[in-house]
């Protein structure tokens, strides 16, 4: 009894208050706002120049935006990335598709993706510095270098794993076989293709933006540690900024509407839950 | 008309470690407006047998074929599972099999999703639709390229037993319009019995027991004395095998 008292005393305008901040679409602004406020709060105590106030670093934010240099520079990282990745994903399908296919094939490339995929995009930088200089070639091949594994081992990995039992009804069907590439295999690959093409957008901008310290002299990941040679440390914290809103913005606007339309057949989460269920 | 010929059918599979022969020697005979199911315990190759007369897999030795006017026969084929493609809509499903895209064959994959009574789930993703519905689609996949055969791989085994008996009600009267031969794999003796006019019984290790003649007349309603009787019959025959085997 005692208990049902104490509740009652909690407002109910509290309790939805407290259910409004805690739903899954709330959190994902409360989160963000409770980090600025602590970083607000504590960065005066800390006291250094090395932590600037969030004040100070959306101020350099606007100012970047405004100034303009900061669209110009991510607008280059991403024609290079652009570049790179469109490599990548030609020559990457290609291998992957023949490695899925011939076992000899994979044991051949095995080890070179075991070591693509783990190398420091650290060395590529300073090898590819030494043989082309700064410019557009180095960043470019980085980028290549550092998606094009990514996106073979997952084009192999979806080869492996063709539905066979769709595929032995279309040919028990004697249907078309380029009906049946583009309605079994096409499709049956695409979820693999979209991790390839995540994989290696995430992983060749990060190689990207390495080698632009170290051969390039322009673009977004240059830019930056331009801001820090010059010990302007709001101007690389709001620089990061840019880099964490680009991420949103490609993933919300791209692969968010894209995977939404190319997989609109697969079951709502009500089904899926209760496949788990079952 | 269909011409269902096995003879000295063999199929061994060369595993790794140990070889398995999936049929040894079976040879039967099959025509026109027959229903044959082959009944057997798993692991005895019926849809093995199944899967060579669709042309999806080969045949170690022997020859198993079902012929229409001398040319290969047309065959529907429905599956344990739906097979279907997930991501393609029923109805692009049901023309995923029509050798023709066009408005006649179109209006024929409608007409057999209607038979089946899902015309309205046209447009709806498999995967939106139940079990038992898709194994519909399946069937109605099967019937709406009106094959000269169809095949079926125990189509009803991953299905509750309400939802099986409906469909093998809605089965046996798409048979009774269409009068194809089928072939239909299945390990429950009570539903061969009920389907069809005859019953080949393959043992473990692929050999041919008995090929049996139900001459029962149709609908075959389960609590009839004499369907009964012959289903005694027939799982006797069955058990009694069991014992030979081992």
């Amino acid at each position: 009894m005692q208990a049902t008292l104490e509740t009652s005393r909690v407002p109910a305008a509290w309790i939805r208050i407290v259910h409004l901040l805690t739903t899954p679409r709330a959190a994902r602004l409360t989160a963000p706002i409770l980090i600025i406020v602590t970083w607000q709060l504590v960065a005066p105590l800390i006291g250094s120049t090395l932590l600037p106030m969030p004040i100070d670093v959306l101020e350099e934010f606007i100012d970047l935006a405004i100034e303009g240099t900061v669209w110009s520079a991510f607008a280059i990282s991403f024609v290079r990335l652009g570049i790179g990745l469109a490599l990548a994903v030609v020559i990457g399908v290609v291998v992957g598709l023949l490695l899925g296919l011939s076992p000899r094939a994979e044991a051949f490339a095995h080890d070179f993706l075991v070591i693509g995929l783990t190398f420091p995009y650290l060395i590529w930088g300073i090898i590819v510095s030494m043989w082309f200089g700064f410019g557009d070639a180095g960043p470019i091949l980085v980028v290549f270098i550092a998606a094009v594994p990514y996106v073979i081992v997952n084009m192999a990995e979806g080869v492996r794993d063709a539905p066979r039992d769709l595929i032995d009804m279309a040919r028990s069907y004697d249907a078309p076989r380029l009906r049946v590439i583009r309605q079994v295999v096409v499709p049956s690959l695409s979820p693999f293709f979209f991790a390839a093409l995540r994989y290696g957008l995430a992983n060749g901008w990060k190689g990207l933006v390495l080698a632009e310290v170290f051969a390039a002299t322009s673009g977004a990941g240059w830019e930056i540690a331009g801001m820090r040679d010059i010990g302007n440390a709001s101007g690389v914290v709001a620089y990061a900024l840019y880099f964490a809103f680009f991420s949103i913005l490609v993933e919300r606007l791209v692969f968010g509407r894209l995977s939404d339309w190319v997989f609109r057949w697969r079951p709502r989460r009500p089904e899926a839950a209760r496949a788990v269920n079952a | 008309m269909a011409q269902v010929e096995v003879s000295h059918l063999h199929k061994v599979f060369e595993g790794e470690s140990r070889t398995v022969t999936a049929l040894d020697d079976v040879s039967f005979e099959a025509s026109g407006h027959t229903f044959v199911s082959l009944v057997g315990p798993s692991g005895c190759g019926k849809s093995t047998l199944l899967n060579i007369l669709a042309g999806v897999e080969h045949a170690t030795s022997g020859r198993a074929e079902i012929l229409d006017g001398g040319r290969r026969a047309r065959l529907g084929y429905v599956f344990q599972s739906p097979r279907l493609l997930p991501w393609r809509t029923v109805l692009d499903n049901m023309m995923f099999v029509q050798p023709d895209q066009g408005a006649e064959h179109r209006e024929r994959a409608e007409h057999y999703l209607e038979m089946v009574g899902l015309s309205d789930t046209r447009k709806a993703w498999p995967g939106q639709l139940s079990g038992g519905m898709q194994q519909r689609v399946g069937i109605a996949r099967a019937f709406s390229i009106e094959p000269d055969a169809l095949l079926m791989d125990e189509p009803f085994s991953h299905l509750d037993a309400i939802t099986a008996r409906t469909l093998r009600r809605e089965l046996h009267a798409l048979w009774m319009e269409t009068r194809k031969t089928v072939l239909f794999v299945t390990h429950d003796v009570f539903e061969a019995v009920e389907l069809s006019d005859r019953i080949i019984i393959l043992a473990k290790g692929g050999s041919l027991r008995q090929n049996l003649t139900i001459d029962l007349p149709y609908p075959r309603d389960p609590s009839d004395d004499r369907v009964a009787l012959t289903k005694t019959e027939v799982l006797r025959q069955f058990e009694d095998l069991d014992l030979v085997a081992s």
